[in-house]
């Protein structure tokens, strides 16, 4: 009894993921699939299950409205949440590989570890706020405001001056992969603004936002 | 459209179904090969529902929990009957190309 409980209370915690109205409308409903499914004595969330149920709730909050983005701003939304994977990929390495790359840094320029050290804190620091960024630019594109193309634009020039930077002054930490994460990201934000600015787009964001000055007032 | 999609159409074709039901069934339509997952069947209906496919049958208390029923709509039997169609129409032309002489193998 208490075991499927537990059960239950983990699944709750994924399904919070959903948005808000989804969630009053199927949250009861489908806890109960998900407790029908399970194993005989199952107590923790299965892995797969929860995969598949953050998804779906990545798939419904990039969902768009009424009215249905064109091509070019879905294919935009899709690079922004690869740029997300990319960023956390790099996230999870810079975390990883911490002790070893502090440890090779003391060792190459013993003068210079204080700055290296408040570079990689800062990286460290930076990251999860790309990756929320990266998310948030792509659910707001998604549902067409205009304003998160200006904000994307920004993003990207973020994006270039700091890869600029580690171009510049890549003797100090910059290693080979974290430059090759940065160009990625880059490139990827680079087809974004492309697809974002595109001609077929730019209806979309103009007709959303109409719609919403409309509701608003 | 998506294979789950379809599947999930076709489990609805005969009478309605709850949740539950709909994964047991397209377990035994694809011989088992597609076992889905809860927020795999959730995220599709919600779009088939939006799009006007799918529709909720009726609503039921089992177990204090509530239990959904779904149903093709006649948009969503019509959606899945051109599907099918399209469908055979390419496994015939596919077994046509295979077989030239017209042998069943």
């Amino acid at each position: 009894m208490s075991n499927s409980a537990d059960l239950e209370r983990g699944y709750r915690r994924v399904l919070a993921c959903y948005p808000k109205a989804f969630r009053q409308e199927n949250e009861e409903e489908i806890l109960g699939v998900l407790m029908d499914t399970a194993e005989e004595g199952q107590q923790r969330v299965g892995l797969a299950e929860a995969a598949a149920l953050v998804r779906g709730a990545l798939r419904m909050r990039l969902r768009p409205g009424p009215g249905r983005p064109p091509r070019t701003v879905l294919a935009a939304v899709r690079l922004m949440c690869i740029g997300a994977t990319v960023e956390l990929a790099a996230l999870v390495t810079m975390v990883a590989t911490a002790g070893s790359l502090k440890a090779a840094v003391l060792a190459r320029n013993p003068a210079q570890w204080h700055t290296a050290l408040l570079i990689l804190t800062t990286k460290e620091v930076a990251a999860p706020i790309g990756v929320a960024l990266w998310l948030w630019l792509a659910w707001a594109n998604g549902r067409g405001h205009d304003w998160a193309r200006l904000i994307f634009t920004w993003f990207f020039g973020v994006l270039t001056v700091s890869l600029l930077a580690a171009l510049a002054q890549h003797a100090v930490v910059y290693a080979p992969a974290d430059l090759a994460a940065l160009t990625a990201l880059w490139l990827v934000a680079l087809a974004s603004m492309v697809l974002i600015f595109s001609k077929a787009s730019s209806p979309y964001y103009r007709q959303q936002s109409a719609q919403q000055i409309q509701a608003a007032g | 459209m998506q294979e789950a999609t379809f599947l999930i159409l076709t489990a609805l074709a005969d009478g309605s179904q709850h949740g539950y039901g709909i994964i047991t069934e397209v377990e035994q339509i694809s011989d088992g090969r597609v076992r889905l997952r809860a927020g795999t069947l959730y995220t599709a209906l919600d779009r088939l529902r939006a799009d006007g496919l799918v529709t909720v049958d009726r609503e039921e208390i089992v177990d204090n929990r509530l239990r959904r029923y779904y149903r093709l709509t006649p948009a969503g039997t019509e959606v899945l009957a051109a599907e099918a169609a399209r469908m055979q129409a390419n496994a015939h032309a596919a077994m046509a190309r295979l077989n030239p002489l017209g042998a069943v193998t």
